[in-house]
């Protein structure tokens, strides 16, 4: 009998643990600081892009703190590691949500962007992605994107090559089980000429390493674009350095930017001709860019430095500077305002024309009526053929 | 025909590492009648340690060094891991293992970080072959595995110590009778199919110069795979097997409609071995004795 | 300890299930609103319990290794999800649609462990490892490669989530359910069949046991409600994605099988309760670089509890001191008569010395002491 007594004793108590949560409540009505929370890799393969998000998100929301914050008010930075996996998400959502979450930069990759999307619309919290470029990430009018989404530079790619190589035959080389390789890869093709003849070769996560094969796939092409991130593409571009003929042009996306720093790949040792799509150039000689990388190099190291980074410190500003609108057209945002209220302020803002100006990734950037940015693509030469 | 060639030769070479790992694989199982989980990340242990010495510029220094802290290593994982475990179940055995292989991989991230890192061994370029490029580095990884391949057959079949070798593989308690030294014979198959696996590092960064912690993960479970097929415990098995896989892959990525389902392809063919032909192509039908 | 003719120790587990279950529920009917964090914890603790007993199944009672048990769960939680999102448009988000989605998860998964068992099983040896390990790898590619209209491809499969304030509850309804169904398989006469199995093969068939039936029947039901718990999982996330069910997702629930003690299903319930916990705790402590330590520790406690449980050379040491003799210091009972109750059925029946009865061959114990380099 004393048995069943303990196991009484025992359940009561762990029932007693949860009796201290109450009924629905307010997690921002104790916030002293306006709190943006982040979900993103910090650790894992993916881990790179995170600390990127992270570092240059916490040096926008420093600077912007050392001028005053809005109002007087400051921001604070909440990250949450997803080690770029959708489940966590969930667990990591709700902890920023009882952190006192009131804004969101959503989180840093696609995979767990999809899970963060079906969250946030059931508490509707606004966000606004750096770096998750899935087609419907911002599916849901709270979500919004801050780099291109995947569909459309897969189109913008597509034009290109449509405009410089009109009955020619291109090399196509994408990971197949990737969405951004695949997001991209699919509008490609969807909008490619009929005139232009592929080859295609693709690779996926069991084998990033081997591409002996696909190189020789693509032995007859003197285009090959590329839609994949630069590790992989460093290491074909070093495989294929004396197998593809020199006069070969490499075509990639943003994932391209940060290749010619890769560790342990030297650029100029292969002769083949780099070009890249993107929003932002890591070596960027003038203008905002030039500014934010010399800033977040002397803060944090030339490592992490990518267009992830880039994306995020707009993000910040972008953010801040759609609140200071609506305080300045007359809408009162205190600092325990809740998710919910600041998602539609937000929402009328990037709906109304709210156009972000000299920032990092762009000029004059704004949002269409579904979430996606428009701002212009620009072509990089990362190295020229030698 | 230039690009069946060519899809031959990759083949081949890709069979050739998966035939040296899957040697290292056998000889083990033969042998010590456990199924080494950790000997695909000795391979990885390899590489990062051709990577680090590689810092000199010295290729056969690296190699050298590799081999040497390969076969330490296996001879270590050995005595701490599975030698106190001899004599329990199999499946706490198996299990150990994963759990060393685990170790590896995670001792490997906390060290050298996640991101893969690039090191070139050395490069020997390339040569016109009846109208296709091959690589030297292909055509190397090929000799050097048929020539291991024979002298541990030859070795196996008519040295003292290889014949006791096939003795504790038949009969551990009647070998140890038979006055072989059981533990020594064991330790030795682990530094064997260690240095191969030190070597097989070697090859797979002549072929794809990068070293990450998951490098020796899936070639592992590939020349497992292949061991399998090729009949385990068998040399000659390991060797086709290897091949085999090796050949299946090229081809399979050269078939665009097919070429995302390679891992898919390969793994089926395994099980279909298993359904039809259990012993795999080469091996022994072994008699279970009470 | 008995209550009439009922041993309370069969229904120890469902009783402290059953009691957090009741007074959990009873708050959330009264109305009090529980954090989302507790909720989704408790989600995915009533997920890995459920994986933890049904991996249990194969790895501590059938004597087999499974690799590839986050694969069943994959196929269950895509064709679950699958069939959840075309039944809740005309059924609606209820206990309707869950519950057929549930049946088709199981089943697929079940379908699956068939697949894999015929032609590993009937074999002796590691291949079963081998093979759900091979499965697994192809369950993920061939998923990550569908269109997106059939299972979303790379982008995951998007699932109805089900109302987070109850969906706790039916997940631990269905933990009762795993523990009354495997409980039951293993004291029933299969059961029994299946632990001779594991301890002699040889002598197991000699007395007339189908060895391969009841392999594949054991290995059939572990899969099928790994698939359950695919189901479930389907129904706590929006995407399902092939990627989470790697490698690495079956080692974790194989560590929670080794810690919980292998056999010990209560073991099992722990171990999942306890690491799952920690996977959501130690991120948060564990931050940047050093989040590799927690890999680090599931592979250092593989080793060392397989080591130290396993040993031949420990043996004497074990005796001496496990959390049994332990416990019964503190209880002062005889330790004697505690091993003589022959209805803990949670305890995992010490090897039969079948092989001594049977076994003609030397062992190198027969010979003395084994001492390194074998013979002096």
């Amino acid at each position: 009998m004393k048995k069943i007594l303990a196991i009484l004793m025992a359940a009561l108590m762990i029932a007693a643990m949860f009796t201290g949560c109450g009924s629905e409540k307010s997690y921002t009505a104790n916030n002293t600081e306006y709190v943006i929370g982040v979900s993103g890799p910090l650790t894992g393969a993916a881990a790179i892009y995170g600390k990127a998000v992270q570092n240059a998100a916490q040096l926008a929301v420093d600077e912007i703190n050392a001028a005053g914050g809005l109002n007087g008010i400051m921001f604070k930075l909440e990250m949450m590691d997803d080690q770029h996996k959708a489940d966590k998400v969930s667990g990591n959502y709700s902890a920023l949500l009882e952190k006192g979450m009131q804004l969101s930069l959503g989180t840093v990759t696609t995979d767990p962007g999809k899970e963060f999307k079906n969250l946030s619309v059931e508490d509707n919290v606004f966000f606004l992605t750096p770096s998750a470029s899935g087609d419907e990430i911002p599916a849901n009018d709270n979500g919004y994107q801050m780099c291109f989404a995947d569909g459309n530079q897969g189109k913008v790619a597509a034009q290109f090559v449509n405009e410089n190589y009109a009955g020619q035959t291109i090399g196509l080389f994408y990971k197949s089980d990737d969405n951004y390789s695949k997001g991209i890869y699919d509008q490609f093709k969807a909008n490619l000429d009929k005139s232009v003849t592929t080859v295609e070769t693709s690779f996926n996560e069991a084998n990033t390493t081997d591409f002996a094969t696909q190189i020789d796939t693509l032995k007859s092409c003197t285009f090959i674009f590329m839609p994949i991130y630069y590790t992989p593409a460093s290491i074909f571009m070093t495989q294929a350095k004396d197998l593809l003929a020199k006069e070969t042009v490499y075509y990639g996306c943003d994932g391209f930017d940060g290749i010619d720093s890769a560790d342990g790949f030297d650029i100029n040792s292969i002769p083949q001709k780099v070009t890249m799509l993107s929003h932002f150039n890591s070596k960027a000689t003038e203008g905002a860019a030039k500014t934010f990388i010399d800033k977040y190099v002397a803060k944090y190291g030339k490592d992490t430095l990518n267009q992830f980074g880039a994306s995020a410190y707009d993000c910040v500003y972008a953010l801040y500077g759609a609140m200071k609108k609506a305080i300045d057209g007359g809408k009162k945002i205190p600092v325990t305002i809740t998710a919910s209220e600041l998602c539609e302020i937000l929402k009328s803002e990037f709906q109304g024309g709210y156009t972000v100006t000299g920032a990092v990734t762009g000029d004059n950037i704004t949002w269409d009526a579904k979430g996606y940015v428009n701002k212009s693509a620009i072509q990089y030469v990362i190295k020229e053929a030698s | 025909m230039e690009v069946i060639l060519s899809t031959l030769i990759n083949g081949l070479s890709l069979g050739g590492i998966y035939a040296m790992i899957a040697l290292g694989y056998t000889m083990v199982y033969g042998i010590a009648k456990m199924l080494n989980f950790a000997h695909g990340d000795i391979i990885m242990v390899g590489g990062y340690v051709i990577f680090v010495v590689m810092a000199t510029g010295n290729p056969l220094l690296a190699v050298a060094v590799a081999v040497i802290a390969c076969v330490i290593l296996g001879i270590t994982i050995e005595r701490v891991a599975y030698r106190p475990l001899r004599g329990a179940s199999p499946l706490a055995v198996l299990i150990t293992a994963i759990g060393v292989s685990y170790l590896l991989q995670s001792l490997a991230q906390i060290i050298f970080g996640s991101a893969p890192k690039m090191v070139t061994v050395y490069e020997f370029g390339s040569v016109q072959f009846l109208g296709a490029t091959v690589q030297v580095a292909s055509l190397v990884t090929m000799a050097v595995t048929v020539v291991v391949m024979a002298v541990l057959t030859l070795f196996v079949k008519y040295t003292r110590l290889g014949r006791a070798m096939i003795a504790v593989s038949e009969d551990r308690d009647a070998a140890q009778l038979m006055g072989i030294n059981v533990n020594a014979i064991i330790t030795i198959t682990f530094a064997i199919g260690s240095s191969l696996a030190a070597l097989a590092g070697l090859f797979y960064l002549m072929k794809a110069p990068n070293v990450s912690f998951t490098m020796g993960a899936m070639p592992g479970i590939k020349a497992f795979t292949a061991a399998v097929i090729g009949g385990i415990g068998s040399i000659p098995g390991a060797m086709l097997g290897g091949i085999l896989l090796g050949v299946v892959e090229s081809i399979s990525y050269k078939i665009t409609a097919i070429a995302p389902y390679t891992d898919a392809i390969e793994f089926s063919i395994l099980i279909i071995i298993l359904l039809v032909r259990p012993t795999g192509f080469l091996g022994k039908k072994r008699r279970e004795k009470v | 300890m008995k209550l009439g003719k009922i041993k309370i120790n069969h229904y120890i587990n469902y009783l402290v299930i059953g009691l957090l279950l009741i007074v959990l529920s009873s708050m959330t009917v009264a109305g009090v609103r529980f954090d989302n964090s507790l909720l989704f914890l408790l989600e995915k603790v009533a997920i890995g319990i459920i994986l933890a007993v049904s991996l249990s199944l194969v790895v501590g009672f059938l004597g087999e290794l499974s690799l590839g048990h986050a694969g069943f769960m994959c196929v269950g939680a895509y064709l679950g999800g699958k069939v959840a999102a075309l039944l809740v448009p005309a059924l609606g988000n209820g206990v309707l649609a869950f519950v057929i989605s549930l049946l088709a998860g199981c089943a697929a998964a079940a379908v699956c462990g068939i697949i894999v068992g015929i032609p590993a099983l009937r074999l002796r040896g590691d291949y079963l490892a081998i093979v759900t390990l091979a499965f697994g790898e192809i369950v993920k590619s061939l998923f990550r490669n569908t269109s997106y209209e059939s299972f979303g491809g790379t982008l995951g499969l998007d699932t109805p989530r089900f109302d987070k304030k109850y969906l706790f509850i039916i997940a631990f309804l269905l933990v009762l359910l795993t523990l009354m169904v495997v409980q039951n398989y293993i004291r029933s006469k299969h059961g029994r069949a299946v632990t001779a199995i594991r301890d002699n093969e040889i002598a197991a068939r000699a007395t007339g046991i189908n060895v391969t039936k009841y392999k594949l029947m054991t290995f059939t039901l572990s899969a099928a409600l790994a698939g359950m718990a695919g189901v479930l999982y389907s129904y706590s996330n929006y995407t399902v994605q092939s990627t989470q069910f790697g490698y690495n997702y079956s080692i974790e629930m194989l560590v929670m099988v080794v810690l919980g003690g292998m056999g010990s299903i209560n073991g099992s319930i722990i171990a999942a309760a306890l690491i799952t916990w920690l996977n959501t705790w130690l991120p948060t402590k564990l931050t940047g670089d050093l989040a590799v330590l927690q890999n680090l520790l599931y592979a250092l406690v593989l080793i060392v509890i397989v080591i130290y449980n396993n040993a031949p050379k420990l043996k004497g040491f074990r005796d001496k001191y496990n959390l049994g003799v332990l416990l019964n210091k503190f209880k002062k009972h005889d330790a004697s008569k505690i091993n003589d109750d022959k209805a803990k059925w949670d305890v995992v029946p010490t090897k039969i010395s079948m092989d001594e009865v049977l076994s003609v061959d030397f062992t190198p114990q027969d010979l003395g002491p084994d001492k390194e380099g074998g013979r002096k």
